[in-house]
């Protein structure tokens, strides 16, 4: 504790050390913090931040609980030494006192919230139900502040923690009902502090509904940019390492056991494929006035076996949002006038820069030099973009420089060559392919941002998805530190333009513009190929760069159709889960068929969103831990 | 004693469209492609080879050269034996850059002595007819850097590619002598222990 100067009149940097405990006190948990002179035996203190096992292991015999309370050697009691500086004076013992004026006790259960905060040490506020009473902030300066949050959730639930915008993390807490399991937590990362944001999608659904299946799962994700820039890849790789959904609690007849097992998916389904839509069928769709006509038709119709060539130029438009389904071929001639209008403006701007324009201006400079030569090497081998004075390289070239006056902000990036370059050969018209493109990009934006966090954040899902589906497999990845999935990177940013012909590129993107059958479904695309591949990365043992060079040298073996079917089948597969773990159904967008009385809500604002980012301060095991105690409740928890 | 294969890990970096993957391609296939994609992500290639009597796998690694991708390739910097920075001679920016990618590499390599660290540096496109960087300038640059070894090359005609990868193989061995004599004789040397990466194909 750090009196304050002002209020005490006492010397500044005066300190009062002390412990702190959690008694378990006739069934009441009580939390209890005693300068430390007032402790009874200060050898009996654990010092947690020393050694945190000797705080983590809490054993409990029910039957004997109020006698052992008067042993303080037994280690029924678990204690912080949190404060023991030096450099510090400590406080006088007031004595003949009795109890110290520092000295305080509070319930669990009329505790609100704890507040966490970081200046180089860890400080907790607690606040309490009644808010007429307010308790010294407790300040860890030698650590142990994760063990003493750890340990009072086994009796406490986190509700969820906020993020202020003063960097604190606010856990909002409730005392659970006996014999419920307590489902825990989307982590979040914090960007400054490493710290956890754990989100709790439901508290009380979960809290009242007493049952006791837990969704739990943990993301560990990458932290700030900058702490990762450090990071080899199996520090990235544990950070990452911390995903699993697929795991159940069962709770047993015994109490103070709970069994982790894995999700059941039953079989995958055998789904076939479809010929391409027709030219004649995709007339059909249309009114006289030309609005598509029977839309969700259309869509599971293109979804279950795409476009025939023909058709593309027109359906492309529709898929990617630049024609609204609904408009009128009237309609969609006055759009495509002002969107001409509207192109051409822009392309003259980067057209009428003079030389000595450009010499100020850096940015542009440097997306026109590289614009310049990744046009030169995007899809050479291709009719529409091979030779040296082919016009496609110019359109190109003119588009993503028009792209730049679009967007100035994200400029050109590398890999948004690839993504033009199927549109512009479908649609060989420079402002369609413009705006077609816009659409695109849309989607992928985030993909090439300053922080790629929509990189992240799908590597973070498919890593999910991949542990839901294949726990042999996910862990074997992640005993090659391969668990954060680096190698799909290329498949991510480009949505696998380089990894199957030109041809098959354009089948893939349609049927992915669709939405069917669930949303991220190029995830499911990946698991897909991983799926196929993962016999050989584990029989021959491929280490880290043996699994990288393996998915890198796939590029142009794969079979599009055989992949969507099996992408296919696999969501199928997930749907009919019927304990599904709420972040796979967030992910791929399955609402909860059963109302109400799950905390499964894929619309919540916990719903993955490349803003977000996830995070635990997990140490990689453990991340299920027993507690027991018949009076308290279940906690899965993060250590 | 030494017939066994040492595993070297080299690494190229330099500015987009510098010919990073043309020189790897060039070295290791002895193919060049005027039109070969971009690098997106990281991809590497093993390249066997014996100098000065050593055997070596060369394990080359190649990344994607945009400012934005830094966070992705960086974490792959560690564990390198030699940097081979890149510029294009018809490129004076890539030039200028080259101090940024030596500074970028030894942050997040972790290089425990940069003054000491093996870099080699490549003047690529030699082949083209207008230069913007002269080869007094860079060697001007190298000398001011710390001495490195400076290759004008071209991967699309060959030049000088292989001698590059060996004198980058001659600097790592050497490195490792010197430090050799200063470990006493019963340490167990980990770092350069053969790996079974190394017999994974190229």
């Amino acid at each position: 504790i750090h009196p304050s100067s002002d209020e005490d009149g006492i010397e500044q940097d005066l300190l009062v050390s002390g412990s702190l405990r959690i008694i378990d006190k006739d069934g009441e948990i009580i939390v209890e913090y005693r300068p430390l002179e007032d402790t009874v035996d200060p050898s009996n203190m654990l010092c947690a931040g020393k050694d945190s096992s000797s705080v983590v292991e809490w054993a409990q015999c029910p039957g004997e609980r109020s006698h052992q309370l008067l042993e303080t050697q037994q280690s029924y009691e678990t204690e912080w030494d949190m404060v023991n500086a030096v450099s510090f004076k400590r406080k006088p013992c007031p004595n003949g006192e009795g109890e110290s004026r520092w000295a305080f006790t509070f319930s669990v259960s009329d505790l609100r919230s704890i507040t966490v905060k970081e200046e180089g040490w860890t400080f907790l506020i607690f606040k309490l139900k009644e808010s007429s009473t307010t308790l010294p902030t407790l300040h860890f300066h030698q650590g142990g502040s994760r063990e003493f949050l750890d340990s009072l959730r086994r009796f406490v639930c986190v509700l969820c923690v906020c993020r202020t915008p003063d960097d604190e993390t606010c856990l909002i807490v409730s005392t659970p009902n006996k014999a419920l399991s307590q489902s825990f937590e989307n982590l979040l990362d914090d960007n400054n502090f490493g710290l956890v944001h754990k989100f709790k999608k439901d508290p009380y659904v979960t809290t009242l509904g007493g049952f006791s299946k837990v969704t739990n799962y943990i993301f560990d994700a990458f932290r700030g940019t900058e702490e990762q820039h450090q990071r080899p890849p199996e520090e990235v790789a544990d950070l990452l390492g911390e995903v699993i959904p697929g795991l159940e609690i069962n709770q047993q007849e015994e109490p103070g056991f709970e069994v982790i097992t894995r999700i059941d998916l039953g079989t995958r389904p055998q789904v076939t494929r479809r010929e391409p839509l027709s030219a004649d069928d995709w007339t059909k769709h249309q009114d006289p006035e030309g609005r598509m006509i029977q839309i969700p038709h259309l869509r599971q119709v293109i979804f279950k076996g795409g476009l025939c060539h023909a058709v593309r130029k027109e359906a492309w438009k529709f898929l990617l949002g630049y024609f609204p389904w609904d408009s009128t071929l009237e309609e969609r001639k006055a759009l495509q006038r002002n969107k001409t209008d509207e192109y051409f403006r822009m392309k003259l701007q980067w057209k009428s820069v003079s030389e000595e324009q450009e010499r100020r201006n850096s940015r542009l400079r440097d997306y026109r030099s590289l614009i310049e030569k990744d046009v030169n090497r995007t899809d050479r081998t291709n009719r529409f973009y091979e030779g040296i004075d082919n016009p496609g390289l110019v359109l190109l070239h003119d588009i993503l420089m028009t792209y730049c006056m679009y967007d100035f902000d994200l400029g050109y990036v590398q890999g948004m060559s690839d993504l033009l370059s199927p549109i512009l050969y479908v649609m060989e018209n420079e402002v369609d392919a413009f705006w077609c493109f816009v659409s695109f990009m849309d989607q992928m934006h985030q993909n090439f941002e300053e922080q790629m966090q929509g990189m992240k954040t799908q590597l973070i899902q498919l890593s999910t998805l991949l542990r839901l589906l294949d726990l042999a497999f996910w862990n074997y990845l992640e005993s090659q530190d391969s668990g954060y999935l680096y190698f799909c990177f290329r498949w991510l940013l480009i949505r696998f333009k380089r990894e199957l012909s030109f041809q098959d590129v354009l089948r893939l993107w349609e049927v992915m513009w669709t939405g069917l059958p669930c949303q991220n479904f190029h995830l499911l695309v990946c698991c897909a190929i991983l799926d196929s591949e993962k016999q050989k990365i584990m029989e021959e043992n491929y280490g880290f760069n043996e699994i990288l060079k393996h998915i890198n040298e796939l590029s142009m073996k794969l079979d599009i159709e055989e992949i969507l079917q099996k992408a296919e089948g696999i969501s199928l597969q997930i749907k009919s889960c019927k304990d599904l773990p709420d972040s796979v159904s967030s992910i791929l967008g399955f609402t909860s068929d059963v109302s109400g009385s799950e905390p499964s809500n894929p619309g919540s604002p916990w719903a993955p969103r490349a803003t977000q980012r996830q995070d635990a301060c997990s140490n990689g095991h453990g991340h299920l831990r027993e507690t027991s105690s018949h009076n308290s409740c279940k906690v899965a928890f993060i250590s | 004693m030494t017939t066994k294969t040492s595993l070297l890990k080299v690494i190229l970096l330099g500015d987009g469209g510098v010919g990073k993957s043309s020189i790897m391609n060039r070295y290791v296939t002895n193919k060049f492609d005027a039109h070969l994609f971009h690098t997106i992500g990281v991809e590497f290639l093993n390249k066997d080879l014996e100098v000065d009597g050593h055997q070596v796998t060369l394990q080359i690694w190649d990344t994607a050269g945009q400012e934005r991708f830094r966070s992705l390739r960086t974490p792959f910097y560690r564990g390198s034996d030699c940097c081979l920075l890149t510029f294009s001679v018809d490129d004076n920016q890539s030039f200028l850059n080259l101090g940024n990618w030596k500074k970028e590499f030894i942050y997040y390599a972790d290089v425990k002595e940069p003054e000491k660290f093996p870099f080699v540096v490549l003047g690529n496109k030699l082949d083209v007819t207008e230069r913007q960087v002269s080869t007094e300038e860079a060697q001007q640059w190298c000398q001011e850097n710390g001495d490195y070894p400076y290759y004008e090359t071209s991967a699309k005609d060959a030049t000088n590619v292989a001698v590059a990868f060996e004198e980058a193989v001659r600097r790592v061995l050497a490195m490792d002598e010197r430090t050799d004599h200063l470990i006493p004789t019963d340490t167990v040397k980990l770092h350069r222990k053969p790996r079974s990466a190394a017999t994974c194909c190229s």
